[in-house]
């Protein structure tokens, strides 16, 4: 009975080592036919966000009749950005929207009494290419746009330049930015669509108050980010900017002490320079927390001082899921030429009765639920995340706002073949 | 007053920088999965914008990291 047991165990194991050898086999041979179609190849990333605002405000401050009077508006601002990395060293970014204002105080440029209040619109793009210098990095970036609405036309022209480090622990930025802008109505008025003129109040436009219709803003910003720890990193934003021209808005009212019928219309110096300086600081509190603090100090030619404190706390509820309360507090000191209305001396060379420059303290409170599944749509598309932040904002001067914004970002990746000029990491080496 | 108050600024924002910057420990590229997190990249994030936007409108100080300072008219 041994026997025929004995040469049953040599016979399977002779079938198993035929079947190890067959498998063996037919791996390498696998492997072979692989490796003949093997191609390098780089991925192209392109990231979509389509952003939606929603602002609503109530006050009774307004600037164009003097100081007083309704502040009502409601913005909605959809807007797209699109950035195309077309490999690990070159970028271009192409974004695009528009404000639809419905503003209340508009109105009373003309004094028109309309049911429905006067409906203006921003109309908004840019692009920016960026690329990383051979062997370092360091990258490059150029952008420029328009901005155009009625009474407004803007031209940003703008360079950077950004370091960092091999580990990627530090990081420098240093960037220009410049606007040319011109103030003259007409833009895209559904009479003119060509500019005609500065927009004055109805009743001040037997007089040409101001002889210049352009502003130019040059901005200097730097930015430095420093990892602490594996669980810390700070940054610091000095920043300067110098405008010139024509820094007052030619339909904000001002009236003067003495007399009902003395107004004029808003008179600022023809420079400005500001200097806000923000530090931020972001800290991993245990598994799930992060604690995100924010200060600026800012202070201007206008006398403006103001100091801005943001706390933000976003917490992973689930791996695909947070939620971010968020606090500010704002406060600043009034600019030197702001009285409210009828308050203002006849005496005075420049006088506003703009709120945005009265001194006043602000809060804001909001909410951001964030889900990010980063889940694939389809083979080339990705839902990366939809977050969606309702804030309530308050001035003390009395002004109150809703703000309202919904983001989602979607990505669509693309491989290509590599061709001659590209290495494997997907790097141009033939610029 | 306003000398007093700018040295004071000058001194907390040094003594904030000094100790932030001594107290900075060599990260390696494998110790980033924290400090790679979305909500903790510096600057401000995508759906910040328009807040940042309707701030530099309703507020005096615009600027410092948070979008731009110039630029749009921004009136109403």
């Amino acid at each position: 009975m041994e026997k025929p047991a004995e040469a049953a165990a040599v016979t399977d194991q002779k079938m198993k080592n035929r079947y190890l050898t067959l498998a063996l086999l037919t791996s390498i041979l696998h492997a072979r036919g692989q490796d003949s179609t093997y191609r390098h190849q780089r991925i192209a990333r392109t990231d979509i966000e389509v952003l939606f605002g929603y602002y609503t405000q109530d006050g009774n401050h307004s600037a164009i009749t003097g100081g007083t009077g309704t502040e009502k508006l409601r913005v909605y601002s959809p807007e797209f950005t699109i950035t195309h990395y077309r490999d690990s060293a070159h970028t271009l970014t192409l974004n695009g929207g528009v404000d639809i204002i419905s503003s209340a105080s508009m109105d009373n440029i003309d004094f028109i009494m309309s049911s429905a209040s006067r409906l203006s619109a921003r109309t908004h793009g840019s692009a920016a290419y960026s690329w990383k210098l051979r062997r370092s990095n360091t990258r490059i970036a150029v952008q420029s746009g328009l901005s155009v609405e009625s009474a407004y036309l803007s031209l940003p022209l703008g360079a950077s330049i950004e370091h960092s480090n091999p580990s990627g622990s530090q990081e420098w930025k240093a960037s220009l930015e410049c606007f040319f802008d011109d103030l003259r109505y007409g833009w895209i008025s559904k009479e003119y669509f060509r500019p005609i003129g500065l927009i004055y109040p109805a009743e001040l436009r037997d007089t040409n108050w101001f002889p210049n219709y352009r502003r130019n803003s040059y901005n200097f910003s730097f930015s430095f980010y420093q990892a602490i720890n594996p669980r810390m990193q700070i940054a610091f934003f000095p920043e300067f900017v110098y405008q010139k021209g024509l820094l007052s808005t030619s339909y904000h009212r001002v009236y003067f002490t003495g007399s009902r019928f003395t107004d004029r219309v808003e008179k600022l110096p023809a420079e400005r320079w500001k200097l806000p300086l923000a530090v931020q600081l972001n800290t991993f509190a245990g598994s799930r927390t992060i604690i995100r603090w924010y200060y600026r100090f800012y202070h201007d030619e206008l006398g403006i001082t103001a100091h801005t404190l943001q706390l933000e706390v976003p917490v992973k509820i689930h791996p695909e899921f947070s939620l971010a309360p968020l606090v500010r507090f704002y406060t600043q000191t009034a600019a030197r030429y702001f009285a409210p209305y009828h308050e203002h001396e006849l005496k005075e060379t420049f006088y506003t009765s703009d709120y945005d420059l009265s001194r006043f303290d602000s809060y804001k409170a909001g909410l951001t639920l964030r889900y990010a599944p980063q889940r694939p749509m389809s083979p080339r598309y990705t839902f990366n995340a939809l977050s969606l932040r309702y804030a309530w904002y308050k001035r003390s001067d009395g002004l109150a706002a809703h703000i309202l914004t919904l983001l989602l970002e979607l990505e669509h990746s693309r491989s290509h073949p590599l061709h001659e000029g590209f290495d494997r990491k997907g790097i141009n080496h033939s610029d | 007053m306003l000398i007093i108050d700018k040295r004071r600024l000058c001194a907390l924002t040094g003594l904030i920088l000094g100790c932030c910057l001594h107290s900075c420990t060599p990260v390696k590229p494998y110790q980033r999965a924290w400090l790679n997190d979305a909500a903790m990249r510096p600057g401000s994030s995508g759906i910040d914008k328009f807040d940042t936007n309707v701030h530099s409108i309703r507020e005096g100080a615009s600027g410092g990291g948070n979008g731009k300072t110039s630029g749009g008219c921004g009136c109403n």
